[in-house]
């Protein structure tokens, strides 16, 4: 049996206090866990899977004008691909969504591949003007992500809940 | 039949229904043809029409959701197709012009041009209901259709370029204020951060 990690059903559970009931998403690994957890154990959110991350955004700006409050869900390596989306539509037009990014390129990188947007993550946030915030602790998770939809829906701009890798991968020293 | 032409028969055959138009010429054809509350222009974002459609399309299955898209920017997201051959929402309609240019940016050739069957491609990724049409006739029958019958519809209309002289209006938050009105989902009345 699986023991999903406390940060994930944070992730979860603040998602679904904010009243979030679309989550769209293109998967990374420690997103994983967050799916699983919302397929078990919250039936009345609905999960939709994009093809790329700037689609993404597309569908949870079209689900936002039908009345739902939509969160996106995605690696860090995909805040590239979703630049022209937040810049060009739900920026200028103040349509407001929960992002959740799963982080690669910060503390604990192993791929270089992975660090320069992992790097660019927080300034390209500040330099198009989201709000974002860092879960640090497993236990803060949960409010975190609340916290940051609040702001998001009603401030009526995309909101960040970054998820560091020092959260969301096992530390081999503990485990 | 122009793109103009086209987009004047889609807006006669609907009554309140929503389209989203794609940025550019699809936009400022909608707005010629006629402008109402559930137009909802995008000003940039190109490509992602379709997706904003099938957004609207899952959250509102009480609403039959029209796109006008164009060629050029369904080749920009193609994966779109994909996503909703998965999701499939019976009540999603995605028109694309298809004018074989990048008309917006001075005409240069699309790959419908070279051979790309976006019709074709919409059936292989799982869309139930699709058409290629080139005469106004045909338009005109095909919407009648998709109307009332389950979708999703893909519409391929082939199109000459209209060469827009007016331009919808530029208020990107005006635009989705009314929108959302006009679908009955004023943004004053969602619920704001609060819980």
């Amino acid at each position: 049996m699986i023991v999903e990690p406390r940060w994930a059903s944070g992730v979860c559970a603040g998602l679904h206090a904010a009243g979030s009931r679309h989550v769209v998403y293109v998967p990374d690994n420690p997103l994983s866990h967050v799916l699983r957890i919302l397929r078990e154990s919250f039936p009345d959110i609905t999960t939709t899977l994009a093809t790329r991350e700037e689609e993404a955004f597309g569908i949870a700006a079209g689900l936002y004008l039908g009345g739902a409050r939509p969160t996106v869900m995605l690696q860090s390596s995909g805040l590239g691909n979703s630049l022209n989306a937040l810049t060009s539509l739900l920026v200028p037009y103040k349509i407001p969504a929960l992002v959740v990014i799963s982080m690669r390129g910060d503390t604990g990188e192993w791929n270089d591949a992975q660090v320069p947007m992992g790097r660019a993550v927080r300034p390209i946030c500040d330099a198009i003007g989201l709000p974002h915030a860092t879960a640090d602790t497993p236990e803060e998770t949960a409010e975190t992500v609340r916290l940051v939809a609040q702001t998001a829906f009603g401030t009526r701009l995309p909101g960040v809940c970054l998820l560091p890798r020092r959260l969301t991968v096992p530390s081999k020293a503990t485990a | 039949m122009n793109r103009l032409d086209a987009t004047r028969l889609l807006v006669a055959a609907l009554a309140g229904e929503p389209i989203i138009a794609s940025l550019g010429h699809p936009a400022y054809d909608l707005f010629a043809a006629g402008d109402r509350p559930a137009n909802f222009y995008t000003w940039g974002s190109m490509g992602l029409a379709s997706s904003i459609g099938l957004g609207l399309a899952l959250a509102r299955p009480d609403l039959r959701v029209f796109v006008a898209d164009g060629d050029g920017s369904l080749l920009m997201n193609l994966g779109s197709l994909a996503t909703i051959g998965w999701t499939r929402p019976p009540n999603l309609v995605l028109v694309v012009w298809d004018n074989g240019e990048y008309g917006t940016t001075g005409g240069q050739q699309t790959a419908t041009a070279h051979g790309a069957d976006l019709e074709a491609g919409a059936k292989a990724m799982g869309a139930t209901a699709t058409a290629t049409v080139e005469t106004e006739a045909a338009f005109v029958a095909v919407i009648a259709r998709a109307r009332v019958e389950p979708g999703p519809w893909v519409i391929v209309v082939k199109v000459a370029e209209s060469m827009p002289t007016v331009k919808p209006p530029l208020d990107c938050v005006f635009i989705k204020q009314r929108f959302m009105a006009a679908i009955g989902q004023p943004e004053a009345a969602t619920r704001g951060g609060g819980a």
